[in-house]
């Protein structure tokens, strides 16, 4: 909010400290001055007042208040009215529903005469950001900014029925306001109005029936307090904030209504010469009275971790209104003054004490704790441990959005659309889901960086999310991995090299790739021939695979990209550290070679089956070198070329023996008939 | 012959050595058992005590001398083959050294570890929670009343269909909540992860970001302790002196809350265009446990009290790393990614 220095100035006899002064004093005991500005010869300063605060310091009073009390200033109140004429109220008030408006306060002023307001008032209204109108509206907008009781002014010649009634609107009923906008209104929006119509939204803006005009002669003048929840749904419901409303929902103090309309009557009396008419209407059916809190003083110290003494606790809750009723060397009761909405325990008034004594006077003091020590977290550990190993490998961590567009649901997915979670209310429509899979943004990474980079090895960890009819959402934490190269060439043997060195260094060893046979539902990512299930111990846990023709053709991206997936949560449920050393045998190892021609659609898995079963303990490791298929070898075969590695734990293995164990290798492969070991 | 003459000749002798048979030769020459130095060392015993010292001590650092020319000679004859042909090859030493290939962890893990590390370090264990969250975690349990102005400080994304009232977590506060739900004080954690906001985006804010919580409860954890903690977190973190100040604020978790500023890190406090000519970068909410989140957890609040703060992991790594704009962290461009 924006508030007047010269305003402020007002408020006390003694000089307020240099602008810069009064901003830093501010900030560091009540509110962030956000910024000070000169305007013409007044000094503004915009100051971000917490929400719990508004309801008394959405005003130059409550500024002021806070001012006293820090610098320890005297501080004096404005002048209210006195006189009245002698005329009798003439005015009835009928509010329907006391929990909406639990109190209504008005005064009715003849004789006015609207007019321009003076000089001083239009300029401080204008400083503070408000249009000025005539004089009867700018004293109430006047008020408002000083004690922060919004203020409404009726034309009482437009009122039918001379009467005001608080009530909820009826369907159907409309309202013009001031500025010539049309609401519809319905029964969840409070209005005033008189026997027959709205005349304003309550507490959120007038309406043009009973407008104040240069022809007014007398006026009803309204300071009221309206249930904050009924005045926010309200301006919600009919998306329309005002000066008014804003205070109004962050509630008021109802003992302010009073005063409040009192210093307007005064004013209005001054500068227009209108003549307050005698007795105020005032519905207040449930007097608010201070509030009572007993506060501890060693449980002030306790709290803030520095001792205070009792006489500046009290002088300083004192500065700041409260009344001290009783107090004894441990403990003070105290009242609370009914503007302060936001106190009600004792902590909060350690913090009124805290701040205006000074933060910064609180002194840093290790706490004093046993030695339990942290726990270990085994997703961060885990998380950590894989992040390292495929950094290791040279990949590259990303964090992408967890959100996904329309348009992306369009290209990477067809049948998961049911599983997709949608925002309610997203900030573009590049956010309208939530992802279901990590693939569709690190594929668009791809796409996005290929300009600057020819290879990339891209991974992320993080959660997809996907409807679930028992949770609502099932968001589980995902390892995907994306690879493309210049070398397209055994992409997938690489990324399943990778996944079995990761693995491996997991602890894992027993780790099986299943071919994919039946339709899956993100099928229209992969390429339905080159991908496999990831297996541990028969469970899957994860999806490998080259990215369907189709998703690259539609990302431009034209080279082959390579990515697998996999369930964190499962993989972190397999994961060991322990890990055993294996002695490293004393005696020489042999490599023979051994190549087998075999149709193409023979699996290589099935080929190394044969030769470790027939090989049997001495083969230590076997290793596929060359996978061959061309020209020079009849259509539909393939050659395959192995390294055998042949070693014994206890002994010096002799050509002989190695021969023997090669040779009848050999032989079981050739048991098949259409396999062809090459010599 | 004058010593000192006999140290020339020998020098343009070794000087003039073609092959290691001549260098040996010159070796017996002068350092011999009949080697010329060798000779004058033996006669010494004729001279008197004085010219006995003063010869005695020139020929031994002589013969040291040409001791160690010889070696080198030695060297230089041994390699001669390879220093003629490598030593005369032009070598460029300031051709661009070769770029290795090595992979990189985003700035974000990178800060969140180390967080970690110096949180761990003073006994704060790492919890996390859902990012998908219920209001009841996320607001009314931390004291946020529905319809209440208090809740519009947190712009919050809401899931469809509505009447489920699911929401993407705004703060890791909630994991805080589902922790003291399970776990009895005195504790100490922090919670750092992602969280979203319904909020336009711009250099500095994001629909998403990350969020470092923590919290301590004990007996007795005053608002000092949290000056303390945070100050020791913050020198950890910048690796120097870091001057802090608390400032009022609100927050309907915490009570009394407030607003932390460190110095600025780029200008030392001076003031500079990065803390707008202050000396001091807002950084960091906090506040004293408010009794009513005590409740909601199930704890007495008549016994426990304690302090918690939250600050973005994000503005952390951009103070450390000098980077402008946060959106930098989620473009997975890797032009940015490849620098950490």
């Amino acid at each position: 909010m924006i508030f007047s220095y010269n305003w402020l100035q007002l408020f006390f006899d003694k000089k307020l400290p240099k602008p810069e002064k009064l901003a830093e004093v501010l900030t560091m005991h009540s509110f962030e001055v956000e910024s000070l500005s000169r305007k013409g010869k007044d000094l503004v300063l915009d100051i971000d007042i917490t929400p719990n605060r508004a309801s008394d310091c959405f005003s130059h009073l409550g500024i002021a208040r806070e001012i006293a009390a820090i610098l320890k200033y005297k501080f004096k109140t404005p002048a209210f009215v006195k006189t009245t004429a002698g005329k009798k109220n003439f005015i009835k008030i009928e509010v329907k529903d006391k929990n909406a408006c639990p109190r209504y306060t008005a005064r009715v002023i003849a004789d006015v005469k609207v007019g321009d307001s003076p000089k001083w008032i239009k300029e401080r209204l204008e400083i503070c950001g408000l249009q000025p109108i005539n004089n009867v509206v700018d004293i109430a907008n006047y008020v408002m900014l000083e004690l922060g009781q919004p203020l409404h002014a009726f034309d009482f010649d437009k009122l039918e029925g001379k009467k005001i009634i608080v009530r909820f609107a009826k369907k159907e009923e409309k309202i013009t306001t001031l500025d010539n906008q049309k609401f519809d209104l319905n029964n969840n929006i409070l209005v005033i109005a008189d026997s027959k119509k709205p005349l304003a939204i309550a507490g959120i803006k007038g309406g043009k029936k009973a407008e104040i005009d240069k022809n007014t002669k007398t006026i009803v003048l309204e300071s009221a307090i309206f249930d904050l929840r009924i005045i926010r749904r309200a301006s919600r419901l009919l998306n329309l904030k005002t000066d008014a409303s804003w205070r109004f929902e962050h509630g008021l103090d109802p003992n302010l209504t009073e005063q409040a309309i009192n210093r307007a009557a005064a004013l209005i009396q001054e500068m227009t010469g209108g003549k307050p008419v005698q007795g105020l209407n005032d519905f207040y059916p449930k007097k608010v009275f201070p509030k009572k809190i007993k506060l501890d003083l060693d449980y002030v110290e306790k709290l803030l971790g520095t001792k205070i003494p009792q006489k500046e606790i009290i002088r300083i809750l004192k500065s700041l209104n409260f009344q001290c009723r009783e107090n004894s060397s441990r403990w003070v009761m105290l009242e609370v003054p009914t503007f302060r909405l936001d106190i009600s325990i004792p902590e909060d008034l350690i913090e009124e004490i805290g701040r205006i004594y000074g933060y910064e006077k609180i002194k840093p003091i290790m706490p004093l704790s046993s030695l339990i020590p942290p726990k270990k977290n085994e997703n961060i550990f885990w998380q950590d441990f894989i992040k390292n190993i495929l950094k290791e490998l040279c990949f590259t961590e990303v964090y992408n959005y967890s959100f996904i567009s329309e348009k992306d649901t369009e290209i990477f997915l067809n049948s998961t659309r049911t599983v997709l979670v949608e925002i309610e209310n997203p900030m573009s429509v590049e956010q309208k889901y939530l992802r279901p899979t990590l693939l569709i943004n690190l594929l668009k990474n791809i796409k996005n960086n290929i300009k600057n980079y020819e290879e990339m090895k891209l991974f992320e960890i993080g959660k997809q999310y996907k409807k679930d009819s028992r949770m609502g959402v099932d968001e589980k934490a995902i390892l995907s991995v994306v690879i493309i190269k210049k070398d397209k060439r055994e992409l997938f043997y690489e990324l399943k090299g990778i996944i079995d060195l990761l693995l491996n260094k997991l602890g894992i060893s027993d780790i099986w790739y299943d071919e994919y046979k039946v339709s899956f539902e993100d099928v229209k990512l992969w390429h339905p021939k080159k991908c496999a299930e990831i297996k541990i111990r028969g469970e899957k846990i994860g999806f490998l695979g080259e990215i369907s023709p189709n998703i690259l053709d539609a990302l431009n991206i034209k080279k082959d990209v390579c990515a697998f997936e996999i369930d964190f949560e499962r993989l972190e449920k397999l994961c060991s550290e322990e890990s055993e050393y294996q002695p490293i045998s004393l005696f020489p190892a042999a490599v023979r070679d051994l190549a087998v021609l075999v149709p193409k659609k023979v699996k290589v898995a099935d080929v190394l089956n044969q030769i470790n079963i027939s090989g049997g303990a001495l083969v230590r490791d076997v290793d596929l070198f060359d996978m061959y298929e061309g020209k020079e070898l009849p259509e539909d075969k393939k050659n395959l070329a192995f390294h055998i590695v042949y070693q014994a734990k206890d002994k010096t293995l002799s050509s002989k023996e190695i021969d023997e164990v090669h040779n009848r290798i050999i032989k079981n492969l050739e048991k098949n008939p259409i396999w062809e070991v090459r010599k | 012959m004058d010593i000192k003459a006999i140290k020339k000749e020998a020098e343009k002798d070794i000087d003039s050595a073609k092959n290691l048979k001549e260098l040996d030769d010159i070796f017996k020459k002068y350092l011999g058992k009949k080697g010329e130095i060798t000779r004058i060392l033996r006669s010494l015993k004729d001279l008197s005590e004085k010219q006995k010292k003063e010869t005695g001590m020139l020929a031994n650092k002589i013969k040291k001398e040409l001791e160690i020319n010889i070696k080198e000679k030695k060297y230089v004859l041994q390699s001669s083959d390879w220093l003629a042909s490598k030593f005369q090859d032009i070598f460029d030493i300031t051709v661009p050294s070769k770029k290795l290939l090595v992979g990189h962890l985003h700035p974000i893990t990178i800060v969140r570890r180390k967080v970690e590390e110096i949180f761990q370090q003073m006994g704060f264990s790492v919890v996390e929670g859902p990012e998908v969250e219920t209001e009841w975690y996320n607001f009314d349990a931390l004291n946020i009343p529905k319809d209440h102005p208090a809740r519009d400080a947190w712009d919050t994304l809401w899931l469809k269909p509505e009447s489920q009232k699911l929401l993407l977590r705004t703060h890791t506060s909630p994991v805080q909540i589902r922790y003291m739900e399970k776990n009895q004080p005195p504790l100490r954690i922090i919670a750092p992860d992602r969280v979203f906001r319904h909020e336009a985006t711009d250099a500095s804010h994001d629909v998403q970001f990350y969020q470092l919580e923590g919290l301590m409860i004990g007996k007795d954890i005053s608002a000092a302790n949290f000056v303390a903690v945070i100050q020791e977190f913050f020198q950890r973190f910048f690796n120097k002196e870091i001057k802090i100040r608390l400032r009022p604020s609100f927050f309907p978790f915490t009570e009394p809350s407030f607003e932390m500023d460190i110095n600025c890190v780029n200008c030392q406090g001076k003031g500079c265009s990065v803390c707008k000519q202050t000396g001091w970068l807002e950084t960091l909410g906090a506040g004293m446990v408010h009794p009513e989140v005590f409740k909601a957890c199930g704890y007495n609040p008549k016994f426990w009290q304690g302090f918690a703060f939250g600050v973005g992991l994000d503005r952390l790594a951009m103070m450390k790393y000098k980077i402008n704009d946060i959106r930098l962290f989620y473009s997975s461009d890797l032009r940015f990614l490849e620098q950490f």
